[in-house]
């Protein structure tokens, strides 16, 4: 299903990611997000809120089996996924609100998922160690801190870290989907139909979450859609990790099955998405003269 | 006709050390102005580029210095230029830009910028009017190029490109992503040498002939031709302003001057977004503010205004030239108003009028003033400004040292005082004339040698001038003048309005009638709204009584909104009219 090279690359791939957005960020994009911290509060009240109660819900109603549950669960516990940055940069949203929530998610979920986690989990009555969890999110991290480090030294190498880990980002992505969707082929296909459900509707119902609350709240609408972006785009390789290190055997492998096909139903829906915002974005755009003066 | 000292009330407000006149020019060339500067700063940054990502290459006073020395001799001694050769330059502020053209001044050639944004026709135009001997242009344009030189043929094409100088690294990541993602980069189908390589083919050619730099412009004064400045100018046709070594030294100490106390030497980092090849940003940042020892953090492309979030992350800028747009522009980016630069010193705009309710919130978000100059090409280009401290809401200002201003009629004789009239200009900024065009020159110079600006204006009884128009663009409602500047201030201060122009428009039983032109940025905002607006402002005559909504006005490639393509839409959409 989800093999351990596979595992290793896609924490690579967080790392990588989370470097480029630690060099992308400026201490003054922390202050600026400080000073009017409305954005962030939403974004944590539709992470940690909306999100897990939806998973919640979804688990609740459709015909799933237990390790299905968990998967479901875990998922949608987690803090934003570092590809939520990199779709917000193709749809012209605002970048570092999504990196900061991001960041503010990971920071939170130290003390918010374990508690969630322990919440519905008790509520389906399944059971999911979390003290794997917290140890994760802290070296998650560690990159971010070291790539703000690199910019403030050098404005040259961290534009290039950043660069480079949003290039890799993609690349990561489209290599693990090309190679994993042909070997897991006959895997999906014997996959029952709730279970897709599940996933898709997760990531959907999380986009229509974050914009609805965010624009009930009257926030800018380049805004809402990097909140909607984010809350949709749960962190998934995150999710595989933990699962990895938390069971074993094959309940593993059928635990993570959910966070593989939510992961692989995301990008695809995320892209239409970007699609869709990108052009709105466009025509919103302050317009300047072809060269000003 | 020369004004005696009473006649310039305006020098009581000199800043405390200005003086009223500038008695001789601070260089004799601007050659001497670049190496002088070099010694005096040597290994201080003297030019930043920085890229909408942060990615930045610097370059000091004397590596500047050194690679202009490299290019004036490549094109006198490998290139084969005579002095007064024309040069021309087509780049967008990159560090190139001061290397070829201190350059040039130093080979005592004479400078043509060329805006890059230029199609094939207004390039081979200019070159046919200027004939350059030599161009130097970046190569994200050089799709233009074999069509341009079919009209007419330049003998040496020397090829740049935006990230040129910058570190090893950056330049090859920068020349990847244009290359391959962006795809801006075409191939160069002419004969042509890498401006590197034109600066080493210098540079041994220096060291093994010795060749001794300053000899080139030795030959050269004040009032040797420095650049070709092409401007539609008062009649609209493209010509080139004749502006010599005098012109353009003279005018950058004039209006250093009057900033006397406000620019620090050697302190000051000044943010150059709007391109250096107007001639507002080449005297101002690419001279002025490199003579006494500052930084310029040029920014290749200001557009979309996000571009800019970099420079004012990682630079402390204190000083920002630039026009209307840009600082209504960047009060309208999020990340700007929330962290409006702190270390802010002033502003300077020029290029068009700064409106005032853009330079009341400049204030209210920065704390620091935007002092609107006034100037044209001809001019190189300041003739007056607002001290700081003493800026006055809808003038241009006072004269700067050694500047005379005479309001005229269209006979050529001053107007009784209070009066408006054309504003006519005389004093060592004025230019020798147009380029190979006495016709031109002889329109817009009187006989005792005042420049003829075509702007109409009035004098403050304490030596403030005001522009009321161009000359051109006056309406007349019954009798009554109208001034568009007036109504599209009261347009823009209208929260919801984005951008207004305002034309005449035949009108039978008033002669004309106004009609406004608005860019809404709240698409709810009615007529009946914008009317009642402008009636607690302006008297009736002046309120629009024709408004269209658009969603974008005309501009020219420097951005300032072409009020004549309005009004030549209008009559030809009349003319249809009529004959249905």
């Amino acid at each position: 299903m989800v093999s351990a090279f596979e595992q290793s690359l896609l924490a690579i791939m967080m790392a990588v990611i989370m470097l480029g957005m630690g060099a992308a960020l400026t201490p003054q994009d922390f202050k600026s997000s400080l000073k009017r911290p409305f954005g962030l509060f939403v974004g944590l009240v539709s992470q940690y809120g909306f999100l897990p109660l939806i998973g919640f819900l979804l688990a609740l109603v459709l015909p799933l089996s237990p390790e299905v549950k968990i998967g479901l669960v875990i998922m949608s516990c987690m803090p934003g996924g570092t590809t939520s940055n990199i779709f917000t940069y193709f749809a012209k949203g605002n970048l570092a609100l999504s990196m900061l929530m991001t960041i503010n998610s990971t920071v939170f979920g130290v003390v918010l998922i374990p508690l969630l986690i322990v919440v519905y989990a008790a509520g389906l009555g399944i059971s999911i160690p979390a003290d794997n969890i917290v140890r994760t999110l802290i070296v998650l991290l560690v990159p971010v801190l070291i790539g703000m480090a690199l910019r403030r030294w050098n404005a040259n190498i961290g534009a290039i870290v950043e660069l480079v880990g949003g290039a890799l980002g993609i690349f990561f992505i489209l290599f693990l989907l090309a190679s994993w969707v042909p070997r897991n082929w006959q895997f999906l296909m014997s996959t029952p139909i709730p279970v897709f459900a599940a996933v898709i509707g997760l990531g959907l119902l999380g986009f229509a979450a974050g914009y609805l609350f965010s624009a009930l709240l009257k926030l800018h609408p380049r805004n809402a859609q990097t909140i909607s972006m984010e809350i949709g785009i749960q962190n998934g390789p995150l999710a595989v990790a933990i699962v990895a290190l938390s069971f074993a055997g094959t309940q593993q492998q059928q635990i993570i099955a959910v966070p593989a096909l939510y992961s692989l139903f995301i990008v695809i829906n995320a892209t239409l998405l970007t699609l869709w915002y990108r052009r709105i974005n466009e025509r919103s755009q302050q317009k300047l003269p072809d060269s000003f003066l | 006709m020369t004004q005696a000292d009473p006649a310039r009330p305006w020098l009581a407000f000199y800043p405390a050390g200005a003086k009223a006149t500038i008695d001789s020019a601070p260089f004799r060339t601007v050659a001497e102005l670049v190496s002088a500067s070099a010694r005096l700063y040597g290994e201080r940054t003297a030019f930043t580029v920085v890229m909408p990502n942060g990615m930045y290459g610097d370059l000091s006073f004397a590596e500047i210095d050194r690679m202009s020395d490299a290019f004036a001799v490549y094109l006198r001694d490998v290139a084969g230029l005579e002095p007064g050769d024309r040069v021309a330059l087509q780049a967008p502020n990159s560090l190139p830009v001061p290397v070829v053209a201190f350059g040039t001044f130093k080979a005592g050639c004479v400078l043509v910028n060329v805006n890059p944004l230029y199609t094939c026709e207004e390039m081979g135009r200019q070159f046919r009017d200027a004939q350059p001997k030599a161009l130097v242009i970046v190569d994200m344009f050089a799709d233009k190029l074999p069509e341009a030189l079919k009209i007419c043929p330049i003998p040496n094409v020397i090829v740049t490109r935006v990230a040129e100088f910058m570190p090893a690294m950056v330049k090859g990541v920068i020349g990847l992503v244009q290359r391959y993602w962006d795809r801006s980069i075409p191939k160069v189908e002419v004969p042509h040498i890498r401006l590197p390589d034109a600066l080493l083919a210098g540079e041994s050619q220096r060291h093994s002939r010795s060749i001794a730099v300053e000899s080139y412009a030795s030959a050269l004064d004040g009032t040797s031709l420095a650049a070709l400045q092409y401007t539609g100018g008062t009649t609209g046709v493209s010509k080139g302003a004749m502006l010599t070594h005098g012109n353009i030294v003279m005018n950058m100490a004039q209006t250093m001057a009057f900033m006397e106390g406000h620019v620090k030497k050697g302190e000051e980092t000044v943010l150059t977004a709007i391109p250096t090849y107007h001639i507002l940003a080449f005297t101002l940042n690419l001279l002025g503010f490199f003579w006494l020892g500052n930084r310029n953090v040029l920014v290749p492309n200001p557009r979309p205004l996000a571009n800019l979030k970099r420079a004012f992350e990682n630079y402390r800028i204190t000083w920002i030239v630039g026009v209307n747009t840009l600082f209504n522009g960047l009060m309208n980016e999020f990340w700007f108003a929330e962290n409006p630069p702190k270390h802010l010193r002033a502003s300077f705009a020029g290029g068009m009028a700064l409106h005032g309710a853009v330079a009341e919130r400049w204030l209210k978000m920065t704390g620091t003033q935007v002092i609107e100059g006034y100037g044209l090409t001809e001019t190189s280009p300041v003739v007056t400004g607002n001290p700081i401290g003493k800026a006055r809401d809808g003038s241009i200002g006072i004269p700067v040292p050694s500047t005379e201003i005479i309001l005229i009629n269209d006979e050529g004789q001053q107007v009784p005082a209070g009066e408006a009239g054309e504003i006519a200009v005389r004093g060592p900024q004025v230019m020798a004339g147009y380029w190979r065009r006495d016709d031109e020159t002889a329109k817009v110079m009187t006989a005792d040698g005042f420049f003829r600006t075509g702007d109409i204006g009035t004098m403050d009884p304490d030596g403030y001038f005001r522009i009321v128009d161009r000359k051109k663009d006056m309406i007349v409602v019954s009798g009554f003048n109208v001034f568009p500047n007036e109504v599209e201030d009261c347009l823009v201060r209208l929260p919801g309005v984005q951008e207004a122009a305002i034309i005449g428009v035949p009108d039978g039983a008033a002669g004309e009638a106004v009609k406004a032109f608005i860019v809404r940025i709240d698409q709810t905002l009615t007529e009946d709204e914008i009317r009642a607006h402008c009636k607690t402002y302006l008297t009736g005559y002046k309120v629009p009584k024709q408004i269209e909504f658009r969603t974008e006005l005309p501009k020219s490639n420097v951005g300032k909104i072409l009020r004549k393509d309005l009004r030549a839409e209008e009559l030809a959409s009349l003319a249809t009219r009529k004959a249905a």
